[in-house]
C-alpha cells in the first residue's frame, strides 16, 4: 500500500501519509471524490493509475492507494483497523478530533504500516509506544512546554508470549465483563411469512485483570452456533474438541468471538402493515405487537419507511408513540419506545397521492428497530467461566442485549 | 525526483524562502557540538519544525548533514524523528544516505532494544541500492537478538499464506498436513487471513476433485459469516469472492440461497452481485422461493435493480425444466404497467418463446394486451414486433398493431426496430395475406427509401424475393425453425478460470483477470523478458532501451481495457466481404441482412448470417473467391526503427482484430518467442518487439508492401498468443487499408503454418 488519505465529509484532504519512496500525488483524492458523487462507490476500485480502497466512518473517508496487486481484503481490513485504532485513541472519529490530534494520528499511521506493509496494529502494543492523548499529558505539554507522547521504553507486549498483552498488568480491583451482543437479521415478506431470520452475535469482553490470567468459557448449548470466528488470543484446539473457549485476554476491551446462528423461528414481535390505495388515496394501517414474549422489555422500538415518491401529503395518527418525518429524506418514523404489553400499538390514517395518480406504484419496505436488554435472541447461554493462573478471584459480570439490526417488513 | 511538491504554498507555516532554512541550518550546527543542559529539548524543537515542513511537502533536504550530525544522542524521541527524516530523503539523495550508515549501524548495537529495533528498521527502509551490503550484518545479528518477536502477526501470516498457496505438495498426505495445520486460520477474526487461507485450500486441492468439493463446503460458513459480520466495505470485498465461488460451483450453494437475498439498504453494487448469485444457485428445489424473491425486487425503487431482477427471473426460466410458475410471474410483471418493467419483460418473454414455443398460448394472450404505446425501448419494441410477426395467427389484431408501427416508420429512430418491423410485417403477410398486403407494401416502400443501409438492403431483398414468388420468399424469410436449446454465455469459461486462479486478488473484485487491467509494470504472466522488465525506468535507458519496452509503454490502451477491445472487435469486422459474424440481432430467425460488396457497405454494423436453409449458400459461400483481391507483394527488407514503429502504432487506429486457433504443433514449438520470429521472417513479416513467458507471448510485427514510398505502406501487427488455449489474437493497423485484407490473409496463413 503506497499511501493513505483522510478526507472530510466534503472531500477536503485532512491528512496525507505516504509509506513508500515515491509519493502518490494527492490529485488521486479529487479523482476519487469525483467518482464518489453519490457516495455509492464500491470499496475497491481502480483509477487509471492506482487501485483505490476506501471505507467511511462517521463521515470521514479513509482512502488508501496501491500501485501493485494485493489481496483486497488486506487493504480493507487494514483501513478498518486504522479507523478502529484512531477511534479508540481519540474517543471517536470527527474532523475536529483528527485535526486536534494530528501528530498522534500521524505517529499511529507510521507505526501501523512499514514501507507499505501492515506492521503493528494491535491497540495494546500501540498504546505502549504512543501514549493516547489525555488531559494530563496535554496539561503537561502546556506547562512544561514540550513533553513527548512517545514512550521511551520498548513496549513489553512486543516481546511477550502474547503479543496482544503485556505481562506486567496490575489492577487493584480485578474484574472481567462479558457482553453478549446479538443482531437480528430478519426479512418478512408481504404475505407475512418469515423468509429469513438469522442472528449475528458477538461476545465483547472488558478485562481488567492483573498478571497473565488464562480464562475458559463454556456454553450451555454450543451446538446451535452455525459458524464462529475468534480473536487471535483464542486457542483453537479446545474449541474443536469440546467447544470450550480458552484464552489469555488482551488488556482492556476486545471482541472475543463472533458467531452466526441460522434458521431461527420465533421473532419477538409481529408487524402487520396494510397499504391499500385507490382513487388517489392510500389507506394505511400498521399494527405492531409482541408475538413471542421474550420475557424482557422490548425497548427503543421504532419503525420507519420511505414515503413513496407519489405521496403528496399524509394524515396519520398512532394510538401509541409519535410520528415524525424528516422533510428532506421523505422518511416517516414512528417512535414507539417501550413496547406496551397490554395493547398493540397501531398507526393508521391516509396518504394523499400526487395528482393524476390512482394508486401506489411502489410499496415501502418497513425497517423495524428495537432493543431487548438481558436476553440473547439466539438462545445462546454462557454456562461458566473460570480464571486460572492467578491468585485472586476476580469479579465477573455478564450482560446480554439483542438488537434488531436488519429487520425488514415488505409490503 | 524531488520530494512531494508543496501542495499548500499559502500555509502560514511555510518558511519565508531560503532564509529560514539557512537559519535552521546554523541553529542545528550550533547544537550539534553542544553538551549544555537542556540542549536535547532545543534539538527536539528544531527537529519538530523540520519534520513539520517535510510533512507538508517542503524540501528540507539541504539540512541533511546537519540533521545527521545532531542525531548523536541517547534521546529516543530525537532518534525517532531523525530516522523519519533520513528515511524520507535517503532514496532521493543516495550520497547523503551513505553518511547515515555509520550511525545507524552503531545504533543497531545500542543497549536499548527499542533503539536497536528502530535503527534496524530505518536501515532496512533506506532502499538505496548500493547500500544493501551494509544491511546484512545488522540484520543477521538482529535475527539473533534476545528481544526477537515470537510469532507472525496477522499481516505477516497473510504473506506466509500467500507463499504457501504457491507451494505444490509432494503427495496428498502433505496436502492434508498443511490443511490440518491451517484449518484454525479459517476462524480468524481478520478477514485477510481467512481469505488467504481459503486460497491455500483451493489451490492445494485443485487436482483432487472430491476434496476440492469438501473444501467448498468447509469454507462456506466462514465466508458467509464474514459477509454478515464485517463492515459494508468488507462485506463487499468478501461477497465478490463468494460470487466467484458460487458462479463456479452453484450446486454447492443451492441451499444457502437465502444468504443472497437483498436487503433494502444494500447499495446497488451489492444487490447486483446478489442477484447474479441468486440466479446461479437456482435449481428445481429452490426456484419457487428465488423467483418469488426476485419478483419482489421488480418493484424496487432502484430502476437498474428492478431491471436486473426481471432479467434474473428470465435467466432462471431459461435454465429450468419447470417454467410454469415462472411464466406466470413474468406475465404478472406485464400487468404492473411500468414502462421499464414491461420493456424488460417483453424481451424475456420473447427469449422464453424461442426456447419453449409450447408456452406461446399463455404468453401471447397477455402480450396481446400490452399497449404498444407503453413500449418505448428499442429492444422491447423489437421483441414485441417479433412476437407480432411470429404469432400473427394467435393475435387477432396483429396486422393492425403492425399498421400503427408502419405508419410511424419515419419517427422510429432505431434501425434495429425498423429491421424487425419489416420482418414482422412480412411474416404476418405470409399468415394473413389479405389483411396485411397493404401494410407490407407501405413497409417495403418505406424500407427502400430508408437512409439506413441495412434496412434498405433488407427491404430490397424482400422485395425481390417476393417478386420471385411468395412461396420462395416465405421459405427464406420465415422458414420452419427449431427452438433454441442454449443461449450463449457472456463471460467465457476460460476467463472465469483465469479469475479463479487469482483468488484473493483484485481480479476477483473487478471480475476480470489481471491481464485485463494491470499495466505492464505490475503484470505477472504477461511480463516481458527479464532483461527489459528489470530495466525499470524508461528514461534512464533511452540508448539501450529495447524496442519491446517502448512500444509496450504506449500500448496500455490496448491492454488495459478489455471491454473496449471487445467493442472494436465487434465493430471492426473489417468492412470486407470475407468475414462472417454471428448475427448481432438474434431475433432475425437466422435471416440476417445480405449486403452488397464492400464498397457499398460502409457501415460498420453490417452483419452477415448465412444459413443453409436459405438456399443462398451458393451465392454467398465464398465471396473471397469471387472478388478480385488487390495484389500484395511484401518488401523483403523493410526498414522501420522502433521509434517510428511506436509513433505509427500510436497514430493508427486498430483496423481489424482477429482470433486464430493454433495447431498443437505450433503451440508445442512455441517455447520462446524466437522460433516464431524466424518463421515469420521467412514470410517477410518482421518482428520489432517480443516478450512473455509460457503460456503467454506477445509480439509486435511489421511488414511493408514492396515499391512503397518511404515511410508508407506499412502493416503493423500486435499478436498475443496463449499457448495453453492455443489461441492467437491479432490486432492489425495499417496506413494501407485497401491491402489489409490481403495482408491479413498472408499473416494468417503464415501463422497457421508455423510448426507444420
Amino acid at each position: 500500500m503506497n499511501c493513505m488519505f483522510l478526507l472530510s465529509d466534503n472531500g477536503e484532504v485532512m491528512l496525507e501519509k505516504q509509506w513508500m519512496g515515491q509519493p502518490v500525488d494527492r490529485s488521486i483524492c479529487s479523482w476519487f471524490w469525483a467518482q464518489n458523487d453519490s457516495r455509492k462507490v464500491p470499496s475497491v476500485i481502480a483509477s487509471p493509475t492506482y487501485y483505490v480502497f476506501h471505507i467511511v466512518r462517521e463521515g470521514i473517508t479513509f482512502l488508501a492507494c496501491s500501485k501493485t496487486e494485493m489481496p483486497p481484503l488486506l487493504g480493507i481490513e487494514f483501513l478498518c483497523k486504522v479507523a478502529d485504532v484512531i477511534s479508540e485513541y481519540l474517543g471517536g472519529i470527527t474532523e475536529d478530533l483528527i485535526k486536534d490530534n494530528f501528530v498522534i494520528v500521524y505517529q499511529l499511521l507510521d507505526e501501523m504500516m512499514d514501507n507499505g506493509f501492515p506492521l503493528t496494529t494491535e491497540i495494546n502494543t500501540l498504546k505502549d509506544m504512543i501514549a493516547p492523548p489525555n488531559i494530563v499529558s496535554r496539561m503537561l505539554s502546556v506547562v512544561t512546554g514540550g513533553s513527548s507522547n512517545m514512550n521511551t521504553v520498548l513496549p513489553i507486549a512486543t516481546t511477550s508470549n502474547w503479543p496482544w498483552r503485556s505481562t506486567d498488568v496490575k489492577y487493584s480491583n480485578n474484574e472481567v465483563y462479558f457482553d453478549l451482543v446479538e443482531e437480528m437479521d430478519v426479512i418478512v415478506n408481504r404475505d407475512g411469512f418469515l423468509i429469513k431470520y438469522e442472528v449475528y452475535g458477538e461476545i465483547r469482553v472488558i478485562a481488567r485483570l492483573s498478571g497473565v490470567p488464562e480464562l475458559t468459557m463454556t456454553f450451555a448449548n454450543p451446538s446451535i452456533i452455525n459458524d464462529v470466528s475468534f480473536h487471535p488470543c483464542v486457542q483453537f484446539r479446545p474449541w474443536e474438541t469440546h467447544q470450550q473457549l480458552t484464552f489469555v485476554p488482551p488488556d482492556g476491551e476486545f471482541k472475543l468471538m463472533s458467531y452466526r446462528v441460522k434458521k431461527l423461528k420465533n421473532t419477538p414481535i409481529y408487524v402487520k402493515p396494510q397499504f391499500s390505495s385507490t382513487g388517489g388515496l392510500c389507506r394505511v394501517s400498521i399494527l405492531v405487537g409482541i408475538r413471542n414474549d421474550p420475557g424482557k422489555q422490548i425497548d427503543y422500538t421504532t419503525l420507519e419507511f420511505p414515503l413513496p415518491s407519489s405521496v403528496a401529503s399524509w394524515d396519520l395518527t398512532a394510538n401509541h408513540g409519535n410520528i415524525s418525518s424528516s422533510p428532506g429524506s421523505k422518511t416517516l418514523t414512528w417512535t414507539i419506545g417501550k413496547m406496551p404489553k397490554d395493547k398493540s400499538p397501531c398507526l393508521s390514517g391516509t396518504m394523499h397521492l400526487e395528482k393524476g395518480m390512482d394508486h401506489l406504484e411502489e410499496f415501502p419496505t418497513l425497517l423495524v428497530k428495537f432493543k431487548i436488554m438481558g436476553i440473547a435472541m439466539s438462545g445462546l447461554r454462557i454456562d461458566r467461566t473460570d480464571v486460572r493462573n492467578v491468585t485472586y478471584s476476580p469479579h465477573k459480570g455478564f450482560r446480554a442485549v439483542s438488537k434488531a439490526a436488519n429487520y425488514e417488513i415488505r409490503t | 525526483m524531488p520530494p512531494p511538491p508543496p501542495h499548500r504554498p499559502t500555509s502560514t507555516s511555510t518558511p519565508s524562502g531560503k532564509g529560514e532554512l539557512a537559519e535552521l541550518k546554523t541553529q542545528l550546527r550550533q547544537l550539534a557540538g553542544s553538551r549544555a543542559p537542556g540542549v536535547e529539548d532545543l534539538k527536539r524543537e528544531l527537529y519538530k519544525k523540520v519534520i513539520s515542513y517535510m510533512t507538508i511537502g517542503i524540501d528540507v533536504s539541504p539540512l541533511f548533514s546537519e540533521m545527521v550530525m545532531c542525531s548523536a544522542t541517547s534521546d529516543v524521541v530525537l532518534k525517532k524523528m531523525c530516522y523519519l527524516y533520513v528515511g524520507n530523503y535517503a532514496r532521493v539523495h543516495p550520497d547523503l544516505a551513505l553518511l547515515t550508515i555509520n550511525f545507524l549501524q552503531k545504533d543497531c548495537q545500542d543497549e536499548y532494544p527499542m533503539i536497536r529495533g528502530l535503527a534496524l528498521r530505518s536501515l532496512c527502509s533506506l532502499r538505496v541500492q548500493n547500500l544493501v551490503e551494509y544491511l546484512v550484518g545488522p540484520l543477521r545479528s538482529g535475527l539473533k537478538d534476545t528481544h526477537g518477536i515470537k510469532d507472525f502477526s496477522e499481516w505477516a501470516q497473510c504473506l506466509v499464506l500467500e507463499m504457501v498457496a504457491k507451494y505444490v505438495p509432494e503427495d496428498p498426505n502433505e496436502t492434508f498436513d498443511i490443511m490440518n495445520l491451517l484449518e484454525d486460520r479459517l476462524q480468524h477474526a481478520n478477514s485477510a487471513v481467512v481469505l488467504a487461507t481459503i486460497k491455500v485450500f483451493l489451490n492445494l486441492t485443485m487436482s483432487m476433485a472430491d476434496v476440492h468439493q469438501q473444501v467448498y463446503e468447509r469454507i462456506k460458513a466462514p465466508l458467509m459469516t464474514l459477509v454478515s459480520s464485517g463492515s459494508p466495505e468488507q462485506s463487499y470485498a468478501v461477497l465478490c469472492h463468494l460470487h466467484l465461488l458460487v458462479m463456479r460451483a452453484p450446486v454447492l450453494f443451492s441451499s444457502d440461497y437465502k444468504h443472497f437475498y437483498c436487503r433494502y439498504s444494500d447499495p446497488s453494487y451489492i444487490k447486483k452481485l446478489k442477484l447474479e448469485m441468486l440466479t446461479a444457485v437456482a435449481n428445481e428445489n429452490n426456484t419457487y422461493e428465488i423467483v418469488t424473491e426476485l419478483s419482489e425486487y421488480a418493484a424496487n425503487v432502484d430502476v437498474a435493480i428492478a431491471r436486473e431482477s426481471i432479467r434474473a427471473v428470465g435467466k432462471i426460466a431459461l435454465q429450468q425444466y419447470d417454467v410454469n410458475a415462472i411464466v406466470d410471474r413474468l406475465l404478472q410483471f406485464l400487468e404492473m404497467e411500468k414502462d421499464y418493467v414491461t420493456a424488460e419483460t417483453l424481451v424475456l418473454v420473447k427469449d422464453l418463446l424461442r426456447k419453449y414455443p409450447q408456452w406461446s398460448q399463455d404468453c401471447i394472450a397477455v402480450v396481446g394486451n400490452v399497449s404498444s404505446k407503453h413500449v418505448q425501448e428499442p429492444k422491447a419494441k423489437a421483441a414485441l414486433l417479433w412476437m407480432l410477426g411470429e404469432y400473427a395467427l394467435e393475435m387477432p389484431d396483429a396486422p393492425y398493431v403492425l399498421e400503427g408501427f408502419v405508419e410511424s416508420w419515419a419517427e422510429e429512430e432505431s434501425p434495429e426496430v425498423r429491421l424487425e418491423l419489416l420482418t414482422a410485417v412480412a411474416k404476418c403477410f405470409f399468415r394473413r395475406a389479405p389483411e396485411t398486403q397493404k401494410i407490407l407494401g407501405a413497409a417495403l416502400a418505406a424500407a427502400l427509401s430508408d437512409a439506413h443501409q441495412d434496412v434498405h438492403d433488407r427491404g430490397l431483398l424482400y422485395y425481390r424475393l417476393l417478386q420471385h414468388g411468395v412461396e420462395t420468399a416465405e421459405r427464406v424469410i420465415n422458414p420452419p425453425k427449431q427452438a433454441v436449446s442454449v443461449f450463449a454465455d457472456t463471460q467465457s469459461s476460460e476467463i472465469k478460470d483465469r479469475i479463479f486462479d487469482e483468488f484473493n486478488t483484485l481480479a476477483v473484485v473487478y471480475q476480470q483477470p489481471s491481464y485485463m487491467f494491470l499495466d505492464k509494470e505490475h503484470r505477472g504472466a504477461f511480463e516481458f523478458s527479464d532483461d527489459t522488465s528489470t530495466n525499470a525506468s524508461v528514461t534512464e535507458s533511452s540508448e539501450t532501451m529495447l524496442a519491446s519496452q517502448s512500444v509496450d509503454a504506449n500500448d496500455n490502451d490496448l491492454l488495459l481495457s478489455a471491454s473496449e477491445k471487445e467493442d472494436t472487435r465487434g465493430n471492426l469486422v473489417s468492412n470486407g466481404s470475407s468475414s462472417y459474424v454471428a448475427p448481432s440481432n438474434s431475433l432475425i430467425d437466422g435471416l440476417g441482412s445480405f449486403t452488397v460488396p464492400p464498397a457499398a457497405s460502409s457501415l460498420p454494423t453490417a452483419s452477415f448470417a448465412i444459413d443453409d436453409l436459405l438456399g443462398l449458400s451458393l451465392s454467398t459461400n465464398s465471396p473471397e473467391s469471387t472478388l478480385a483481391q488487390p495484389s500484395l507483394v511484401l518488401n523483403a527488407k523493410p526498414a522501420l526503427n522502433p521509434g517510428a514503429f511506436q509513433q505509427k502504432w500510436r497514430q493508427l487506429p486498430v483496423a481489424s482484430t482477429e482470433d486464430y486457433g493454433l495447431s498443437s504443433q505450433a503451440a508445442a514449438n512455441l517455447t520462446g518467442p524466437q522460433p516464431l520470429l524466424k518463421h515469420m521472417q521467412t514470410h517477410l513479416i518482421h518482428c520489432i518487439a517480443s516478450g512473455g513467458q509460457a503460456p503467454n507471448f506477445k509480439f509486435f510485427f511489421f511488414a511493408q508492401k514492396s515499391n512503397a514510398s518511404t515511410g508508407l505502406g506499412y502493416f503493423l501487427v500486435e499478436c498475443i498468443i496463449n499457448v495453453t488455449a492455443r489461441k492467437c489474437t491479432v490486432n492489425y493497423k495499417t496506413d494501407e487499408s485497401d491491402l489489409l485484407e490481403s495482408f491479413a490473409a498472408v499473416f494468417k496463413s503464415a501463422i497457421l503454418n508455423f510448426g507444420v
